[in-house]
């Protein structure tokens, strides 16, 4: 144990690891212990699809910066590349990862061009891109149904594994959440969010490294995408691809804390609850209550939910590492560099 | 803390954790509905309906056919289950005309314990929804997918009292074949088809286009645009329309889209002899909205009509007096399709002799049923996926406001109009 | 060819009511470096009021042009001075104040759904569906009404800016707000000033969307989309240069229907977004670039 121990990468500390294993197994385990009820079961595989997403798109959106408004279109590409695979007989994992690949491939294909927009530019350009993207797909109708939509082969019993199944991606996403974040590639990521010419002056190519998180994320998105499809057995372009969809990953992300790993984590969780609680009575609702929140988030706490935890943690005694402070929209470094920013009150920071 | 102690709260904490899960687990979950063959006291029938949102319209006229057979059926005590009466009862949701929320609040249906599942309106919403039928067996009975999509999956426990959209088109065409066979209507003739981008608009498409290639010549389908639902801007179709000079215009819209393109059509001074909308023309809606004299001569084709009595059985009378006496008014096909649709469900419940859904679905695959519909027999064949086929009614509106049945002649009301005195 | 005529007819309406819509998300980005993503959903509140008022009080939706630019003014002050002032200005801050104003889109569009259902709604006057024959061409009504209208009004923009002091100080503010304190005009009021006019512009333009679409809690981010395509396409230099980008972007999407389905003519405005932002984001006239 301890030769494996001194074996790992000084930012990878061997606890992190053991934390990340025991959670895994008992969450893979929960089932087995404690009867779940059926709807519980299911939301959370739905709710372990979006923690996915969420984490995915923060790596573009939180670690390097560039808030996307138009990541539905990767996520809507891997679900009906994956779909229409299934229904030509593909075997189940290929079809998904063929709808994570090619979502990748697309998101390099818009995300190359417009990455070397920064901040609001950029995330206009998404939406751009995420409403042109819906509506070739809508139109589309042998590839996507038109606005009927495609309904995927029914496999018995196929809803009650995917709990695993989404498990498994989510686990695979966190890892790499954390990779992302803390190794020296991490590092790349942070100074490119702080400032991208500077980044270049030391040798960071942004160029290269944002094509590389946006490959990834699609990837990650589309895989979700793919898996959402099988989890529902149908989906109709106007949902995978829709502005809301979108939107949904932006507030699960911001809401959660941006730039953390917990954030996204949590803000998914958040969102499927109060989905699920509000849809039967209130469906229109939910996205008013988002709004709310994200308001709320960004004028008093910008590391979102996650950053309320830490203050919680911090009043118990614990102390984060510098690092955490990186999270947030823009870090301390921006602050005073806004050009004609007019007098008044600064917004809170993070916390340091 | 150092490593060593952190290990040891940790693991603690973990079994602590252990410890709470296991003596809090939760009891037995009740058992579900499936494989429950036990006679309940009381049935539960889950439906939604767009009772907000763009459909809210039509989902209001399905509320009303729906409720009255729920009405009719308990005012007579009940389902006959064997040889107990047993109430039904309906728990109707909003699904907000959005094809997400139709399937969730479907889910929600079934793990709150519905026996079986009355559909949704619209073919979008029919094909989200039926898919969580299908998952949990459930059997999902609509009057509001006409599309044959819904129905080509190789599902076995969705049935469908719309005849298809096929039939719908190919039913207009023939009628307006009967008028170009005498010369009122140019030979060859050219088409435009404008139609919704859904299953629903795809089968409208594929019946002209059918008809026009058996015809050998007589009709051309010039052009075919599809447009996205709930479009607002008509404009770009419309000049396209106007540019080609067709002969017929054709589209096949949804109610909310009817209302909007018909209005700028006619703020475009467009006319053409034969104009439709597929089921959409004979609305009362499109009379207060757009105005009696711009949709008269529009041509449709619906599952029913209030005018529908000669040669149909008792059923249709009865039917039409209860609604006028509960609602204050004549139904709509949507009234109609409705209320029937959830007869079709009692009544193969009855049959059955039980709400077990595998006994259920049965009965309905084997269902032949007295009916409102044209002919007056509602069946599922097997061959259609479930999907029951029948006559369409074809009408035309008139400049007095009535819709008379024009087409087949068998159940004919009144003589159609093939050129358009006010082109 | 006709068809040529009815399209170029068509473009110019188009072209006006765009410009109209744009302006307001024009100012306010020129004035405060703020992008006001709340202008979809004020454009959705404007249509809403004006059919408020037309059903309830039996107004003509023409008539309530001072209405809705009175009322949205304030609202527009209001919300400077409740939340807007104290967002970081600037790129650097700019994706905090984007998340901001889009959940306070999130949020008027849940209101409005609370107060009137998803139901979609339609201003049904009795001139709706008549139309006017110009050159050659039917064209509805409201859509002429809507371009006088936005001609009028973007003139007496123009006018304001150019001729008055209160409008010379707003563009002073635009190019270089530092100064402005120097040589003594109070900026925070300019500030607030600019971004009411904005918002009452942006109502308006949703008068207009009421007049001629009809409309429901969900409209407002085809119109922010195609506003921003007008602002970025015509720089921030100018009335002229909305006005010239609004007609680009109309010209673009009237005519593409003749090489594509009408269908996909609605994602023309989309790309043309991306493609402008990529190889000119100080747009096709050439203005600074805004960092």
């Amino acid at each position: 144990m301890k030769a494996l121990t001194e074996r790992l990468p000084p930012w990878l500390p061997s606890r992190v690891v053991i934390i990340f294993l025991v959670g895994f197994a008992i969450v893979f385990a929960l089932p087995f212990f404690l009867p779940i009820p059926e709807t519980l079961h299911g939301l959370m595989a739905q709710a372990f699809i979006f923690m996915s997403a969420a984490l995915a798109w923060n790596w573009l959106g939180g670690y390097v910066g560039q808030v996307s408004f138009g990541h539905a279109a990767m996520f809507g590409v891997g679900g009906f590349v994956s779909a229409r695979l299934l229904l030509a007989g593909a075997p189940l994992i290929m079809a998904w990862l063929a709808g994570g690949v090619v979502a990748a491939i697309y998101g390099l294909l818009w995300g190359h061009p417009t990455l070397r927009l920064r901040g609001p530019y950029f995330a206009i350009a998404t939406i751009g891109v995420g409403e042109a993207t819906r509506l070739v797909m809508t139109f589309w109708t042998s590839f996507t149904g038109g606005s009927t939509g495609v309904s995927l082969p029914i496999q018995g019993g196929s809803q009650y594994q995917m709990y695993w199944l989404t498990l498994e991606l989510l686990a695979g996403v966190v890892a790499a959440s954390y990779v992302l974040r803390k190794s020296p590639l991490g590092l790349s990521f942070l100074a490119i969010k702080e400032d991208v010419e500077a980044a270049g002056d030391v040798g960071v190519n942004a160029s290269s490294y944002q094509d590389l998180v946006l490959f990834l994320s699609g990837l990650v998105m589309g895989l979700c995408g793919a898996l959402y499809a099988s989890y529902f057995a149908f989906i109709n372009p106007g949902d995978m691809f829709g502005f809301d969809r979108s939107i949904g990953f932006v507030l699960m992300g911001a809401v959660g804390g941006i730039g953390t790993i917990l954030g996204p984590v949590l803000g998914a969780a958040v969102l499927v609850i109060i989905q699920e609680t509000l849809i039967a009575s209130f469906p229109d609702l939910y996205l008013g209550l988002y709004g709310l929140l994200l308001v709320l988030i960004i004028l008093f706490e910008p590391l979102g939910l996650s950053g309320l935890i830490l203050r919680a943690a911090r009043l118990g005694g614990y102390r984060p590492s510098a690092s955490v402070a990186a999270g947030g929209l823009s870090s301390s470094a921006a602050k005073g560099r806004s050009p004609g920013a007019g007098p008044g009150r600064v917004l809170k920071e993070p916390p340091t | 803390m150092d490593t060593g102690n952190r290990r040891t709260v940790f693991l603690l904490a973990f079994l602590a954790a252990l410890l709470v899960a296991a003596a809090c687990a939760p009891t037995e979950e009740q058992g579900q509905s499936a494989g429950d063959a036990e006679i309940p006291d009381e049935v539960l029938i889950g439906a939604t309906l767009p009772l907000t949102g763009e459909e809210a319209d039509v989902g209001g006229y399905f509320k009303e056919g729906y409720e009255l057979a729920f009405e009719q059926i308990n005012d007579a005590g009940g389902l006959q289950l064997g040889d107990q009466k047993v109430p039904v009862k309906l728990q109707l949701l909003d699904d907000t005309t959005n094809q997400q929320t139709a399937a969730n609040l479907g889910q929600k249906l079934v793990d709150d314990g519905a026996s079986a599942l009355l559909g949704t309106y619209s073919t979008d919403l029919v094909q989200a929804q039926s898919t969580v039928a299908e998952q949990n067996q459930i059997p999902y009975v609509n009057g509001g997918g006409a599309a044959t999509a819904i129905y080509q999956r190789g599902y076995e426990w969705i049935f469908g009292a719309l005849a298809p959209i096929q039939s719908l088109a190919i039913s207009q065409m023939k009628w307006i074949d009967i008028h170009q066979d005498k010369g009122q209507l140019p030979k060859p003739a050219e088409i435009a088809v404008i139609w919704e981008n859904t299953s629903h608009g795809e089968d409208y498409l594929a019946g002209i286009q059918k008809f026009a290639e058996q015809s050998g010549g007589d009709y051309k389908v010039v052009m075919d645009e599809s447009f996205e639902l709930d479009t607002k801007d008509y404009s770009a179709i419309l000049g396209k329309v106007e540019a080609e000079d067709v002969d017929f215009f054709m589209a096949d819209a949804h109610l909310p889209d009817f209302l909007t393109m018909h209005r700028q059509y006619i703020a475009r001074g467009l006319c053409h002899d034969i104009r439709t909308y597929g089921a959409r023309g004979s609305e009362q809606d499109a009379i207060e909205v757009i105005g009696q004299e711009n949709v008269t001569y529009i041509l449709s084709a619906v599952w029913w009509n209030d005018l529908l009595v000669e040669n149909q059985p008792k059923v249709n009378e009865d039917f039409i007096r209860l609604f006028k006496q509960k609602y204050g008014r004549v139904p709509e096909w949507y009234g109609a399709l409705s209320y029937d649709t959830a007869r079709a469900l009692f009544t193969a419940m009855e049959n059955a002799g039980s709400v077990d859904p595998e006994a259920v679905r049965e009965a309905l695959a084997s269902l032949e049923m007295e009916s409102v519909v044209p002919f007056g027999t509602l069946s599922f064949p097997e061959e259609t996926g479930y999907q029951a086929d029948y006559a369409f009614l074809v009408q035309q509106n008139t400049p007095s406001g009535s819709s008379p049945i024009i087409y087949p002649n068998e159940l004919a009301t009144g003589p159609g109009i093939p050129k358009n005195p006010n082109c | 060819m006709k068809q040529a005529l009815d399209l170029a007819v068509s473009s110019l309406l188009l072209g006006g009511f765009y410009a109209a819509m744009a302006y307001g998300l024009g100012l306010i980005y020129g004035v405060l470096r703020v992008v006001n993503l709340t202008h979809g959903g004020v454009i959705m509140a404007g249509a809403y009021l004006t059919w408020v008022l037309f059903t309830e009080l039996g107004i003509d939706p023409y008539m309530s042009i001072p209405i809705i630019l009175v009322v949205f003014f304030f609202f527009g002050v209001a919300m400077y001075w409740g939340l807007v002032r104290f967002l970081p200005r600037g790129a650097a801050g700019g994706v905090q104040s984007l998340l901001l104003l889009f959940g306070l889109w999130l949020l008027m569009r849940n209101v409005a759904y609370l107060l009137f259902k998803g139901d979609t709604r339609s201003i049904q006057t009795s001139y709706a569906t008549k139309s006017v024959n110009l050159l050659g061409t039917s064209v509805p009504v409201t859509r002429i009404a809507v371009f006088l209208i936005a001609v009028v009004v973007l003139i007496a923009l123009h006018f304001l800016l150019t001729h008055t002091f209160t409008g010379k100080a707003i563009r002073a503010v635009a190019q270089n707000p530092d100064s402005c304190t120097l040589a003594g005009i109070d900026v925070e009021r300019i500030y607030m000033l600019a971004f009411g006019m904005g918002t009452a512009l942006a109502g308006l333009g949703g008068l207009f969307v009421a007049t001629i679409f009809a409309f429901n809690p969900e409209t407002g981010a085809v119109e922010l989309l195609k506003s921003f395509v007008v602002v970025v396409l015509g720089g921030l230099g100018s009335v002229l240069g909305i006005a010239a980008g609004a007609l680009v972007l109309a010209v673009a999407e009237s005519f593409s229907i003749l090489f594509m389905p009408s269908f996909l003519t609605a994602a023309v405005g989309f790309v043309l977004l991306v493609v402008v932002l990529v190889f000119r984001p100080g747009g096709l006239f050439g203005e600074k670039v805004l960092r």
